[in-house]
């Protein structure tokens, strides 16, 4: 571990981030959203150690995490610290999480071919930069090709959309 | 015996007729596909082709539905090795170390001895079915809830060997994947936990979803962002084919999960799907190198992927033998005799031996073309690997969206799978293993429904636990496993933060090095 | 120009798509879907698959059966209650459509569908469960069990589908109407319960006369009375409970349902195809099969039938109540 101490002269902004370890922050997340279970667990019954309600196991499982939860925080100061997570696949990440919560949001929408046809394009022309005749080749092959293959080979149903697309 | 082979005579020559044999190939095939496709299960698939099945005889109807059952177990292994999506979730203990041997330009080995344990395991347990279907099946329904109770338990011991990293991490991904399994309406009570005014979270949220999302999307986002992006794999003949080494290594792992499979697979209920995930566990404890294990291990693929295979045998035994409806899929199958006229009930092998027979022939038939149908496809399957990561990674996107959308037409499940493959990304990028998620949304109400209804069947008395032998055994067998492995502590003083994970590497380097 | 693919493509789904949907032209012309709520295999999916294919033949137009399944059926209640009111979305459902109101209006949550929201269309077919027992368990008949449960109140087990579900119900009204108290273990479907009474977990179980006949046959089972108003035709030693004396009838019947809205020539159309598809000779052999006997009723008397049994049923909810609060 190379812990940064230069003498032991620490800036206050430096003090806090060599606290901020990747374990405590994650135990410490888990401990919240335990205590946030366990929050929304209070309109339930909980029942008796002889008749379990059912908010019995949630709260016992909650607790457990809590548990769980302390227990990383607490002994994760010798972690690796946040800042050394390196986030360069983040933009990446964040434009095809995007692109998946719009597909879904389309789904039933626009159908099934339409909906993947524009994901692909979008995935393929705006985030991988490839060329036009590529994507559209690429795009249409596939949203119709794997339609073909479910909807009318397999019989899954798949959404349609305007036209019967 | 001389009256099995003569059964096993008749049954042959049920199935080696033309139509019923074309129907086997067709299964298999329907089968692979399914089960190649991320999402869409054994169960999708066989639900799906049912109402094709209506049209045919009895026993094509069976053979047919049979071979996309254990046909979608072979093909359930590809996506997991090739691209860690757990085409159903029977392999998402296989996406660790299969997508390990992927990484390291062993996909071809990985897939080909996936192949080969599914076979042999296959194969060996359609004897165990032939031989000792009755005996076995009367057993297997002496599975109560207390004795569920008691089996699951010992599953969940099974996480302390699944992963190699710090034990409480492991451990607070599981009670989160346990508290994710809480979600859905109480079946003891009829609560709805958890819904936030969601109508499709009433039967929880789906094991396919979270796998398909905490395995498949997160790699993908994880991965297509890297400045350089995963080279291009350019396999070579020679390593589409296991090494000496490789192959000596997988024999015990299949013929263990060969066994285990099968009698975890006879167990009415949805138990089968813990038999990969047991599996894995075990050829990680008895490995002299555990810690090769999440590396690339092929005994990780082998294993599991016999365990799965021979678990879909097991799960025929009450179904024929007893004509009890013991899982799902047992389920759709007993229905699709029953529109042909046929009542599946404890007598269904002395009144209908041409079907019994003719569906045993039929799967070793069919496993037979399963190993000839993708062995070759081995070669094929690692080509994919060619596509530029690019193009590949919206491809599989798309696979990841269609196969969770298909299993119930449903949106909510594709939103899960966002979400899971958000989550997983971030616990990734924090160092935690997702593998414990999945088993605990497995796991958890399966294990609160048996509980609950093992303290409903005894109004509350704990006893019913010990009163039972299955259960007492299994507990016993669990306690034992606890204290086997707390053992070292007292005896070797191992220092007890190594155990817990808690120890820094540096600090173990000290330890190891006096 | 991601932001230029964005925003059309928000535009296009957002405004643009609603429109398509609107065209309205004579019925049918195009591919009718009967939501199914539950999954492949089940009473109401084997019902509705017959039922399709003969309506296609008599409609010349494709009939097609979707599994909408989820919260016992309440997704695909919902799916079809929130529908679009124009007959190309219709719903086979169960008994238990009566029951999943009931139960949303007892833990006071907002509920997924009400039986308002859609119009009976046609009574399809109409089992009624049986009472059955173990074959090595010492009641032989019905009194001997009532006489029993009244001497050891709570301790017989049944097991059912589910809470609140069909097979629950069932038993109710037998204990309420006889006055006993059973112990009730709630399983995951119908499947899992008749597993967990061949098992010898539970003491009795209700269900559907199909799929424990072969049981009965092989004596792992003993048929103590049926719930209808008749015996059960291929059970013709086994009593009714109201022959017994005991006022509990139950049947798992399917019936066909429209969302509320519906114009009044489709429905017409929708009924007059129903009449003819039930008497097709391939529906009739395919019914025959599963051992379901047809029941048809149009939807004036289907509606009778309807109501009589959704207040016998919600009767049967409100008496049950809050399990956890009556202990």
């Amino acid at each position: 571990m190379t812990s940064v101490r230069f003498g032991n002269k620490l800036t206050p902004m430096s003090k806090l981030s060599a606290m901020l370890t990747t374990d405590r922050i994650s135990g410490t997340a888990l401990a919240l959203f335990a205590l946030g279970v366990i929050w929304e667990s209070r309109r339930l019954p909980l029942g008796t150690f002889r008749v379990p309600g059912p908010a019995y196991m949630p709260v016992l499982l909650a607790l457990l995490l809590l548990i769980f939860g302390v227990l990383i925080a607490l002994t994760g100061g010798r972690a690796e610290r946040l800042a050394s997570i390196r986030w360069t696949e983040w933009p990446h990440a964040v434009a095809i999480l995007y692109i998946c919560i719009f597909s879904t949001l389309a789904l039933e929408r626009l159908g099934y071919r339409l909906t993947i046809l524009f994901g692909l394009v979008f995935l393929v022309k705006g985030v991988e930069k490839k060329g036009w005749l590529l994507t559209v080749l690429f795009a249409l092959a596939l949203s119709f090709g794997s339609f073909y293959l479910f909807y009318t080979l397999l019989r899954v149903p798949l959404p349609l959309g305007p036209w019967g697309i | 015996m001389l009256e099995t082979l003569q059964n096993l005579y008749l049954g042959f020559s049920v199935a080696l007729s033309p139509a019923a044999f074309l129907y086997a190939v067709v299964g298999c095939v329907i089968g692979t596909i399914v089960g190649v496709l991320p999402g869409i299960g054994p169960l999708a698939g066989i639900s799906l082709l049912l109402p094709a099945s209506f049209g045919m005889d009895a026993t094509s109807a069976i053979i047919l539905l049979a071979g996309i059952y254990y046909g979608a177990m072979y093909g359930g292994s590809t996506t997991s090795i090739l691209m860690r999506i757990p085409g159903e979730a029977a392999s998402v203990m296989t996406c660790i170390d299969g997508y390990e041997m992927t990484r390291k330009g062993r996909a071809g080995p990985a897939l080909a001895i996936a192949a080969v344990g599914s076979y042999i395991a296959g194969t060996v347990s359609v004897v165990g079915l032939m031989l000792l279907a009755p005996p076995l099946a009367a057993f297997a329904l002496r599975f109560g809830p207390p004795e569920y109770t008691a089996l699951l338990l010992l599953g969940l011991l099974v996480l302390a060997y699944m992963t190699g990293g710090s034990i409480s991490k492991s451990l607070a991904m599981a009670a989160l994947g346990l508290l994710l399994g809480m979600i859905g309406i109480d079946p003891m009570t009829g609560f709805f936990r958890f819904h936030y005014g969601i109508v499709e979270l009433g039967d929880g949220i789906g094991v396919v979803p979270v796998a398909v999302g905490l395995f498949g999307l997160s790699e993908i986002l994880l991965t297509a962002g890297q400045e350089t992006p995963p080279k291009v794999m350019q396999p070579r003949l020679a390593d589409l084919l296991p090494s000496r080494e490789e192959w000596r290594d997988s024999t015990w792992p299949i013929a263990r999960g060969t066994v285990l499979g099968f009698l975890i697979g006879i167990i009415p209920g949805s138990a089968h799907i813990i038999a990969s995930f047991v599996s894995y566990a075990v050829e990680r404890r008895v490995s002299k190198h555990p810690e090769r294990f999440g590396q690339g291990a092929i005994e990780g693929v082998a294993g599991p992927e016999s365990a799965n295979n021979s678990a879909t045998s097991g799960a025929f035994v009450p179904m024929l033998a007893l004509g009890v409806p013991s899982g799902p899929i047992p389920a759709v199958m007993l229905a699709a005799l029953m529109v042909h006229g046929i009542s599946p009930g404890p007598l269904l092998i002395q009144q209908q031996p041409e079907l019994f027979w003719g569906f045993i022939a039929s799967m070793y038939i069919g496993n037979v073309v399963l190993l000839i149908l993708n062995l070759p496809l081995v070669g094929l399957f690692v080509n994919i690997l060619r596509v530029p990561y690019p193009l590949l990674y919206p491809a599989i996107l798309v696979f990841c969206v269609l196969g969770v959308y298909a299993v119930n037409s449903s949106v909510v499940d594709v939103w899960i799978m966002i979400v899971m493959g958000a989550l997983g990304y971030l616990l990734r990028k924090f160092d935690f293993e997702t593998a414990p998620i999945v088993l605990g949304v497995v796991l958890a109400p399966m294990l609160e429904m048996s509980f609950r209804q093992s303290l409903a069947m005894s109004s509350g008395n704990y006893a019913i636990f010990i009163h039972r032998p299955i259960a007492v055994f299994m507990l016993g067998a669990g306690l034992f496993l606890v204290l086997l492995s707390l053992l070292p502590i007292f005896t070797r003083r191992v220092n007890w933060r190594r155990l817990l994970g808690l120890a820094t590497n540096s600090d173990l380097e000290k330890e190891d090095n006096r | 120009m991601n932001r230029l693919i964005i925003v059309t493509f928000s535009l296009y789904v957002f405004l643009v798509a609603p429109l398509h949907a609107r065209a309205q032209e004579a019925f049918p012309n195009r591919p009718i879907t009967i939501a199914v709520p539950f999954p492949p295999g089940g009473v109401a999916d084997l019902t509705a698959r017959p039922v399709a294919a003969a309506m296609e033949r008599v409609l010349k137009n494709p009939v097609i059966v979707v599994n909408k399944t989820g919260a016992a059926g309440a997704v695909g209640m919902s799916y079809v209650a929130n529908s679009k009111p124009d007959g190309y979305t219709l719903l086979m459902a169960l008994s238990s459509i009566s029951i999943i109101p009931e139960a949303d209006k007892l833990f006071d949550r907002q509920p997924a569908y009400t039986m308002d929201q859609l119009v009976p269309l046609a009574l399809i077919s109409a089992d009624p469960t049986v009472l059955v027992v173990r074959g090595d368990s010492p009641w032989k008949s019905v009194k001997e069990l009532v006489a029993d449960a009244k001497k050891r109140a709570g301790e017989i087990s049944y097991s059912s589908s589910g809470i609140y579900g069909t097979l629950h119900m069932a038993m109710e009204m037998f204990s309420h109407a006889a006055g006993i108290k059973l112990k009730h273990v709630p399983y995951g479907g119908a499947g899992p319960a008749l597993t967990a009474i061949l098992g010898g977990h539970v003491d009795a179980l209700a269900s559907g006369p199909a799929v424990v006949i072969p049981h009965i046959k092989a004596n792992k089972l003993r048929p103590l009375a049926g719930w209808g108003a008749k015996r059960v035709a291929s059970l013709p030693e086994v009593a009714t409970f109201k022959e017994l004396g005991y006022d509990a009838e139950f049947y798992i019947w399917a019936g066909m349902f429209a969302p509320r809205g519906t114009p009044e020539p489709v429905l017409k159309k929708l009924r007059d195809v129903i009449r003819q598809t039930v008497q097709e000779p391939d529906f009739k052999d395919a019914m025959t099969k599963l051992e379901t006997p047809i029941a048809y009723l149009d939807a004036p008397d289907f509606q009778k039938f309807w109501d009589k049994d959704a207040k016998m049923l919600t009767d049967a909810v409100k008496r049950i109540g809050r399990i956890e609060e009556k202990k």
